[in-house]
């Protein structure tokens, strides 16, 4: 099917090497979330709820790697999953600012 | 009589040929304007449909989602503030299209804004600047021609 074929083809796209830099770290800051996400036992409509969204349509922008967390809301994100506030931060901040991470805690691992 | 009770088609999955359609359509000036912006789909958890407007190179971060929620459509934000919903999409992709437009506004207003402050600055800093060297030079060319 054309159309299938297409949107799957369009996702695979985020694997090519030439996706732009932020791109793939906001989808790696997508995929350890959801990770977080599941082992808080949550699914993306939980937690819509506990983040008081009426829909959960955010919540996959960001896991998919399109959207970042916003700085207002990373406390109540990090809430949410279970997580110290700043230790959420800082390992977010890896992937959306990544220099500045690096000048603030050293490099990386 | 009976009335037979007809089961909605429910309305999930992929995106149709027509609904990409008419979302690409609505916002095609945006999308022609190249810097690297694009679109894509996607799904959520629950294999519900959504559509990326992505904005200029290098972040391509998203500016606009669309999402298809049992036969509702979404229209957000990159920032997931909640813009529509309806269920007919030409509607929604119509007030994608505003919300893109006023977005391009904001940064023409920003831009205008700067080159007013830039002609202020130069107006009040420069300006007397050059006239004083003007001045000085008014003073200073007779002296120097009596030296050549």
């Amino acid at each position: 099917m054309k159309r299938g074929k297409d949107q799957e083809a369009s996702a695979a796209k985020l694997q090519r090497k030439d996706v732009p830099e932020a791109r793939q770290l906001r989808k790696q800051a997508g995929d350890w979330l959801k990770q977080r996400r599941a082992d808080a036992g949550l699914s993306q409509v939980d937690l819509a709820e506990r983040l008081g969204l009426k829909y959960y349509t955010f919540i996959s922008q960001v896991e998919n790697g399109f959207s970042r967390v916003p700085t207002e809301t990373m406390a109540a994100w990090a809430t949410a999953l279970d997580l110290e506030p700043a230790a959420f931060a800082k390992h977010l901040l890896l992937y959306y600012e990544p220099e500045l991470h690096r000048l603030l805690f050293g490099a990386k691992k | 009589m009976s009335v037979v009770a007809f089961e909605r088609k429910q309305n999930t999955g992929l995106w149709s040929e027509t609904e990409l359609n008419t979302i690409v359509a609505a916002l095609n000036i945006a999308l022609a304007s190249g810097n690297g912006r694009g679109w894509e789909t996607g799904m959520t958890e629950k294999g519900d449909a959504q559509w990326y407007l992505l904005g200029p190179l290098p972040d391509q971060a998203c500016e606009l989602c669309v999402s298809r929620i049992g036969g509702r459509y979404i229209l957000e934000n990159g920032s997931g503030r909640l813009l529509f919903e309806h269920h007919n999409l030409a509607l929604v992709a119509m007030h994608a299209r505003a919300a893109v437009r006023s977005t391009r506004w904001g940064l023409v207003a920003r831009v205008m804004l700067l080159w007013c402050t830039a002609r202020h600055m130069i107006h009040e800093e420069i300006e007397p600047l050059l006239i004083e060297s003007e001045e000085m030079l008014v003073h200073l060319a007779p002296q120097l021609t009596v030296f050549a």
